[in-house]
Formats: structure tokens, C-alpha cells, sequence
């Protein structure tokens, strides 16, 4: 009952006006762009529709939307029942600290996979059509997605819990490291989530596919840095369950009195 | 003889001397109790909050005074478990509080802070943390009509936050706080922006909850009202628990401030007469303004209070009422925080 009853207050919460409207206008974006694309393309081949769907995938949805919506939702968990003082509220009820988090996560993973969900759908059904959907990537994208979603969810999770200012790290997380370190030489793109959910969600535009060719032919290059699909999954799922477990022992035993409060 | 119309004191008396100190089982060193702080400290960096702090509060009502950033707030944080002590020990029920469901069972919390969720209603707010404190869905919305009830919100408890005026949210902050109607009751300055009939219903309530034998314990600053509603005081000041117990037997204690006492009277000067020939008084003073009141000074109040019926009936003065401007809270704190 009170897991229900704080899950449906998060995710009201999650949904308000305001915030609901960003949402549309974020959803809108990808679509509009998608549509102009596709509008501009009218009269190509099947192929320009593969290469609109994975370009606007990546840009748009995985390292735009998906990141975006799951870095701000992730880290307000904590810093506006913080910052409005509620906190107290919460902490000072019969429930463990960990379910109140958990509660609160779960909201958030809902309301950003729905949205990548949309998102990611009306893309497919702008470039392809409702006849060609079957053959988009469609299908591998709504398996992907929510994994990234629960990746940076944790990440958010944890940088809520450990810091007093969570988003300002999340996003330069969001849109710092996780959009240089996968463009580094080496093995440096390890080092990055959006490595894996490239591998497990590949979208390789005509271009990309172009240049692996030719690396591959060429003997005199570095033997390229390969992430099996195993692997992805494996590191994917240890990045979920240490950052959510991490973030749920520290918020179990750390103090959390609103600033202005505390002294 | 003349009649004499003897109006009680406002307060009662204080301990005769001899006669065992009365302490209430209320809050003391060593008694039973709800709550315990065990020479419990919190240090805030270099900054004291609390420092070596040792009680028992049992049931009833129990005020905890002081000034602004004499511990009190952070005291009441490390008993609702929102902070932990840096020295000492706090247990509630035996058990320490700090993020411990089982403490949250039977506590209640009302804080200070003004703050609420805007989008919710004062219902919505009620019932979601009605319902986190574990009432089962089949009472819950019963429960929570009633608690607001109590609280004199029902006209506007469907309202959004938002627009409540301060006592109204203070109103619905207590609600939250008594809803799962817990064996212990926090409340941080609970009177603060409510009117007089609103404090007056919330000193019901209050009152009810201590007779039921509920353990409540209130901060506050607006010391005549907390001593409407009980004589049990923790004291603080810069951190320390300056004193503790029972507001008379505190007074008694304090020996280097010699007593006041008013009493009106239709012949101020010839009681002012009769009172100089008491050893035990050390000054009489006349009301100038009022001309029908009598002042003194002794540091024997207890010796006073036994012998002033028999001055009276003797000398067949005519006493309308007295009173001890000393006895009240405002007077013991300003004793006891100013020196």
C-alpha cells in the first residue's frame, strides 16, 4: 500500500504540467526533425530510410532523449524532496529508506521508457511507414532502450544520493563523458555506457559500415577494439545493479536534512 | 473580621521546605522513558548543535525550550532519526531512531519547515503519508477524514497546498504527524502561524494526546502558551540542556533570584506594612500606576506562601488576588539563559 501510494505520488509528480510539456516538446523534436528528413528524402529507396531511422536513433533518442530525460529524472529524485524540504516527510515514515528510493527510481524508469518508447516509435513509423515497421529496427531499439534507461537511471540514482548538486554532474556525465570518451582511440570507449548500447543497438549509418570495410581490408591497421554482445549485456547489467545497490546502501545510511535546516 | 476574598495564586505553590522535591516522572535523569539521550552530542564541523545532552521523556506533554540556536531543532532531529549523534547515544523505545522503521511506527513528527508538496491537496498530502505509515487501506481514508477533522481542516482540505495560508499548513502538518495516531508526537514549533482559536484547538488536541498517556514533546518559543499545557520543561541553551523537569521545582532551585510576588489588595500600604515585619521579605513595593498592589521580594516563597493566609485573616486585610510574575516560564528562562 505505501509503495503504491508514494509510486503513483512520484509518478503524478514526474507527469505535471510543466514537466509534461517538455516531454511533448522533446518528443515533437525528434519526430518534427524525423518528418523534415523524410519529407526532404520523398522518393528515395528503402536505404535512406535505414540511414534517417539509425542517424535520428543515435542523435536524437539514445544520446539526446534517452540521456536528457534520464539524467534529470534520475537526479531529482532526492534534490527536489530535498529542495522543497519534504524529504523530511518521507524519512520519518515506517517505511525502509531503500524502498522509498526504489519506489521513486521505478517511477522515473517508467515515465522515461514510455517517453523513449514514443519517441523511438514515431520515428520508426515517420521513416518507415506503418506497411515497413516489421523491418525497422524497431523491435531491437524497445528491448535496448529501457537497459539504457535503468544504466543512467543508476548513474543518476547514485550521483542523487552522493551529491548535493546532481544534475549539473549527470549532465556533464550526460553530455561530457559520454559523448567524447567513446570518440577516444583505444579502449577508452570501455569506459562509456553508451559504448555497449551502441554495440547491443548498433544503428551504423552507410558511412560507418563504409569505413569498418576498409579498416577491416587494410592490414597495416590496429585490430579494432571488439565488444561482443555478451560482454555488453554483462557490463551493462553490473553498471545497473553496483549503481542502484551503491546508491541504495548510501541513501539507507546517510543523513539527509534540507540545507537551510540543518543547523 | 474583616471578609477576605482570597483569589488563588495563578500558579500552585512552590514545595514546602523539607518536603520531597517533586519532580515530574515526566522528564528526568535517570526514570523511565520513551525517549532517551544518553550524553548525546552532534557537531555540525566545528560547530556545536548539541552538546552532551542526557534525558528521559516519558509521557505527557513535555516542552522543549530555548532560544534561537540553543540545540533545540537539532535535538528533535536526532530524535526523529534524521541525524545521528556524533557522541552519546538517542533511543526511542529502547531502539535508536536513525532510519529505523520500527521507531517511525510509533512516532509522529510535525517539523518546522514551511515547505509542502504545491500540487497536492491537504488530503492527498494526509493520505499518502497516512498510508506510509502502514494504515491499512480498509481504515485509511476514514482515518484521514477524521484526523482532519481534528485539525479543523475539512472545509479546506481538498484544496491544493499551494494556496494554504500558514496556519493552515501548519494545521494539515500536524495532521500528517497524528494521522497513524503514534506513541510519540515531535512537534517543532507547532503553534507557528496559527490564531488564537487555532492554537487554543491545537493545545486540545495536544492536551488530549498527553492524557491518553501519548509521549509529546514540543518546541517552542511562545513560552506562555507551552505553559498552558504542561509543566514539564527541557531547557536549552547553546547546545546544553540547561535544565530539566518540572517549572516549579526548577524555580525552587534557583536560589540566588529572589522571588516576586504581586498581590492586589484594597490597603496596599497597610499589607506593605504588615510584610516588612516578615524576615523572610526583603523588599516591598507599592504600584504606583495601579495603587492597589503590593510587590515583594523574598527568597523563602515556600515559607511565604504557608504563613501569608494566617498575615492576612489576622490583620483582616482584604487580598483580591496574587500572583508570582517569577513562576512562569518566561521568568526561569530568562534566569536560566541570561544568568
Amino acid at each position: 500500500m505505501s509503495d503504491l501510494t508514494l509510486f503513483t505520488t512520484s509518478l503524478r509528480d514526474l507527469v505535471r504540467p510543466k514537466k509534461m510539456l517538455t516531454l511533448v516538446l522533446l518528443l515533437l523534436l525528434s519526430t518534427g526533425v524525423a518528418a523534415l528528413w523524410r519529407y526532404n528524402t520523398a522518393g528515395y529507396g528503402p536505404e535512406k530510410s535505414v540511414e534517417i531511422y539509425n542517424s535520428l536513433a543515435t542523435l536524437m533518442i539514445y544520446s539526446f532523449l534517452l540521456v536528457l530525460l534520464t539524467i534529470t529524472f534520475g537526479t531529482s529524485i532526492i534534490s527536489t524532496e530535498t529542495e522543497q524540504k519534504t524529504i523530511v516527510y518521507l524519512l520519518t515514515r515506517p517505511v525502509p529508506r531503500w524502498r522509498i528510493l526504489l519506489t521513486k527510481f521505478a517511477a522515473v524508469v517508467l515515465v522515461t521508457t514510455v517517453t523513449t518508447y514514443l519517441a523511438i516509435f514515431l520515428l520508426a513509423l515517420i521513416t518507415y511507414g506503418p506497411s515497413e515497421l516489421g523491418n525497422s529496427g524497431l523491435g531491437r531499439d524497445l528491448e535496448i532502450l529501457p537497459i539504457g534507461v535503468l544504466a543512467y537511471g543508476g548513474i543518476s540514482l547514485l550521483l542523487a544520493v552522493l551529491l548535493n548538486r546532481p544534475l549539473i554532474f549527470g549532465l556533464l556525465f550526460a553530455f561530457g563523458w559520454e559523448t567524447w570518451v567513446p570518440s577516444l582511440p583505444g579502449s577508452f570507449g570501455r569506459l562509456s555506457v553508451m559504448t555497449y548500447l551502441r554495440v547491443l543497438a548498433p544503428h551504423k549509418t552507410a558511412a560507418e559500415i563504409a569505413a569498418e570495410a576498409a579498416a577491416a581490408a587494410n592490414p597495416f591497421a590496429a585490430a579494432p577494439d571488439v565488444i561482443t554482445h555478451p560482454m555488453a549485456w554483462t557490463v551493462l547489467a553490473a553498471t545497473i545493479a553496483v549503481s542502484v545497490l551503491a546508491a541504495l546502501v548510501v541513501f539507507s545510511t546517510r543523513e539527509y536534512v534540507p540545507r537551510e535546516d540543518a543547523a | 473580621m474583616t471578609a477576605t476574598n482570597v483569589t488563588p495564586p495563578q500558579l500552585p505553590p512552590m514545595p514546602l521546605p523539607g518536603a520531597a522535591p517533586h519532580v515530574n516522572d515526566n522528564v528526568t535523569p535517570y526514570g523511565a522513558g520513551m525517549i532517551t539521550l544518553e550524553r548525546a552530542s552532534r557537531w555540525y564541523k566545528q560547530v556545536i548543535g548539541v552538546n552532551d545532552v542526557s534525558c528521559r521523556i516519558g509521557p505527557g506533554i513535555t516542552a522543549l525550550l530555548g532560544p534561537n540556536g540553543a540545540g533545540k531543532s537539532t535535538m528533535l532531529k536526532m530524535i526523529t532519526g534524521q541525524l545521528r549523534p556524533t557522541t552519546g547515544r538517542v533511543h526511542v523505545f529502547g531502539m535508536p531512531p536513525f532510519a529505523n522503521p520500527k521507531v517511525y511506527r510509533k512516532l509522529g513528527y510535525c517539523p518546522e519547515i514551511e515547505s509542502n508538496y504545491p500540487d497536492m491537496t491537504g488530503r492527498e498530502f494526509v493520505t499518502m503519508l497516512a498510508a506510509m505509515a502502514g494504515l491499512p487501506s480498509a481504515t485509511l481514508k476514514a482515518r484521514v477524514d477524521e484526523t482532519i477533522a481534528l485539525v479543523g481542516m475539512s472545509h479546506a482540505c481538498d484544496r491544493k497546498m499551494d494556496g494554504y495560508s500558514k496556519g493552515m499548513r501548519q494545521r494539515i502538518k500536524v495532521a500528517q504527524g497524528i494521522v497513524h495516531d503514534p506513541e510519540v508526537l515531535i512537534l517543532d514549533e507547532p503553534f507557528n502561524g496559527l490564531d488564537p482559536v487555532g492554537r487554543r484547538e491545537m493545545q486540545n488536541v495536544l492536551n488530549a494526546m498527553g492524557n491518553q498517556g501519548k509521549c509529546v514533546v514540543i518546541s517552542s518559543h511562545i513560552l506562555y502558551e507551552v505553559e498552558q499545557m504542561t509543566r514539564n520543561i527541557l531547557l536549552m541553551s547553546n547546545g546544553r540542556l540547561m535544565a530539566q523537569g518540572d517549572i516549579y521545582h526548577i524555580r525552587s532551585l534557583i536560589d540566588s533570584h529572589p522571588h516576586h510576588i504581586r498581590i492586589a489588595t484594597t490597603d496596599p500600604r497597610g499589607l506593605a506594612k504588615r510584610l516588612l515585619d516578615l524576615p523572610y521579605v526583603l523588599s516591598v513595593r507599592l504600584d504606583q500606576m495601579e495603587a492597589t498592589s503590593v510587590e515583594i521580594e523574598t527568597r523563602a516563597p515556600e515559607l511565604f506562601y504557608a504563613q501569608f493566609p494566617d498575615l492576612i485573616l489576622e490583620h483582616g486585610l482584604v487580598v483580591s488576588s496574587f500572583e508570582s510574575p517569577d513562576n512562569n516560564l518566561e521568568a526561569v528562562f530568562k534566569y536560566l539563559v541570561n544568568g
